[in-house]
């Protein structure tokens, strides 16, 4: 396994509890939130980056909505 | 980055004695060195042979075409995704790719965080539909206990995914992987997974051996 650092995380009570609902529905622990969204928000980042667009569709209606990334 | 190495144990496919094996959390510039150099003349051999043998392009492994240095560079740095590699004889005798960022399709499961096992290939020689008699044999099934290991040292307690090509969809079940049927959104490839459950009785097998 890699060797880890610890930092400490300052986060509102909203933050926290979207953090807490994640972990329970995710059944995963908040670190594990959090290097997940730290991989997708890395991996989205890159594919902008190089010109890409990020997409949501519904999969019922096929209707397309683009997430605007700043 | 440290590229972490354990030992693992392989099984000579012609006397079945144990071989020693390294297992790497990581697929580096000399596995890619090996695939050129090693890999690449087996696999031309092979094609070449199942053409002399007038095997039908149906019963030819799926993954020839694979070009591992294009894999490996396209996530080259992205954390969603990590390789391991597993070397033994001086040579590269397995690669697997994974992605992080999937999720589970299993009804139990849905929505939950798991390792995707994007690619997973076995060197040419070590492969019962390419030899008669593979060098080594348990390559996958260690890169696969891997990608499990993986996922409990994640948090995500064992769970993984992958989709199979044709010729492993038999193992896959044999190993206890949930068949979700084929996806149409991915070649029509058999889709499969490993509940928590199954990741449990899966590695205590695994660990029996």
């Amino acid at each position: 396994m890699a060797a880890k650092r610890t930092m400490t995380l300052n986060l509102t009570d909203a933050e926290m509890q979207a953090l807490d609902e994640l972990s329970a529905r995710k059944d995963i622990s908040k670190t594990a939130v959090l290097r997940q969204a730290l991989r997708l928000y890395q991996t989205i980042d890159a594919r902008v980056e190089k010109g890409e667009k990020l997409l949501f569709e519904n999969d019922a209606t096929k209707e397309k909505a683009e997430l605007m990334l700043l | 980055m440290t590229v972490e190495v354990s030992r693992v144990y392989l099984l000579d496919g012609g006397t079945g004695d144990g071989v020693e094996a390294e297992l790497r959390d990581a697929i580096e510039q000399a596995q890619i060195s090996d695939w050129e150099r090693h890999w690449i003349p087996a696999i031309l051999a092979a094609i070449q042979d199942l053409v002399a043998r007038q095997v039908p392009h149906s019963g030819w492994p799926q993954s020839l075409h694979w070009c591992w240095p294009k894999k490996i560079a396209r996530v080259q740095g992205l954390l969603a995704f990590r390789g391991f590699s597993v070397v033994a004889q001086g040579v590269t005798q397995g690669l697997a790719q994974l992605d992080l960022t999937k999720t589970c399709r299993e009804l139990s499961q849905k929505g939950k965080p798991l390792i995707y096992v994007e690619y997973l290939e076995v060197a040419p020689w070590n492969r019962s539909e390419l030899c008669v008699l593979p060098r080594l044999r348990g390559v996958g099934t260690v890169m696969l206990t891997a990608a499990v290991a993986l996922s409990n040292e994640e948090g995500f307690k064992g769970r993984i995914g992958l989709h199979s090509l044709p010729q492993a969809d038999a193992f896959y079940r044999k190993i206890g992987m949930t068949d979700l049927g084929p996806d149409p959104s991915y070649q029509n490839l058999r889709y499969f997974e490993m509940t928590v459950e199954q990741a449990c009785a899966f590695f205590e097998k695994e660990e029996g051996r």
